[in-house]
């Protein structure tokens, strides 16, 4: 595999965990909100 | 939730054409692709911090809690964005120059620019009371947003620096392959959303914190 698609799945990674750690972070905070 | 999931299909999808679709900069070679994300970056830092300067404004005039809230959500974003947009742009400059650091004037602009809002959330850190926090922290952030457009955009160039023509350079055009347009601007796009949504987290987050305080301070915890 060459460097570049290491990088491209690397940053999609990067991106992919940033989101899903946002989403739960909205749900917690939705959580919080309610009590 | 429909938003969400746009948002993650359009940054992802851009992200795979900035590596098989986009052509690279001659000049640039494989280091092209970190404009995709150093200029959002820093497009987004300017974006946040211009938010925090108008909310402080507001808190200033209209006394409201909210205002401060959003104006020290969007300091520290801006800030965040601004390490980002920092350290892509030291691995870009590591790979063109040879060197992380060469102290050009964008570099130092921007490293000054990081110790203004550090000083920013320092200062936030050390007031308990929150009307005398959002005060002092609004008349800071109403002046540090000064030196935003001045390190940004005036002294890289007023002084020589290697550093490459802005996106729209000195003669008015934006000088692109129109294919590095379109992801270059999309990927701003996507960037600009991503602020918008973080920071109305950390908005409802502070929120959360302050009628956490106010129950504290009328001793109804639990």
């Amino acid at each position: 595999m060459s460097g570049n698609l290491v990088v491209m799945a690397v940053a999609l990674l990067v991106w992919g965990l940033l989101f899903w750690y946002l989403i739960r972070l909205e749900r917690r905070v939705a959580d919080l909100e309610k009590r | 939730m429909i938003g969400r999931a746009l948002l993650l299909l359009w940054i992802a999808a851009w992200i795979v054409a900035a590596f098989v679709w986009a052509p690279l900069v001659p000049v640039l070679g494989e280091t092209t692709r970190v404009l995709y994300f150093h200029i959002p970056a820093a497009w987004v830092t300017v974006l946040a911090l211009g938010w925090s300067m108008i909310h402080s404004l507001l808190y200033l005039k209209r006394r409201n809690l909210e205002h401060d809230h959003q104006a020290a959500a969007a300091a520290e974003i801006g800030l965040m964005f601004c390490v980002v947009a920092t350290v892509s742009g030291a691995l870009w400059a590591k790979a063109m120059w040879g060197a992380y650091w060469n102290w050009d004037p964008r570099e130092t602009s921007i490293f000054f620019l990081l110790l203004i809002y550090a000083a920013y959330l320092a200062l936030r850190s050390a007031i308990d009371q929150p009307e005398r926090r959002a005060r002092l922290a609004a008349v800071y952030s109403a002046i540090a947003f000064v030196s935003v457009p001045f390190l940004i955009f005036v002294v890289p160039r007023i002084y020589f620096s290697l550093h490459p023509d802005p996106i729209i350079n000195p003669r008015g055009k934006v000088d692109m392959d129109p294919r590095i347009r379109v992801v270059f601007f999309a990927l701003l796009l996507g960037f600009t959303g991503l602020y918008f949504w973080v920071q109305s987290l950390r908005v409802r987050v502070a929120r959360v914190e302050h009628r956490m305080e106010e129950r504290r301070g009328s001793g109804n915890v639990g």
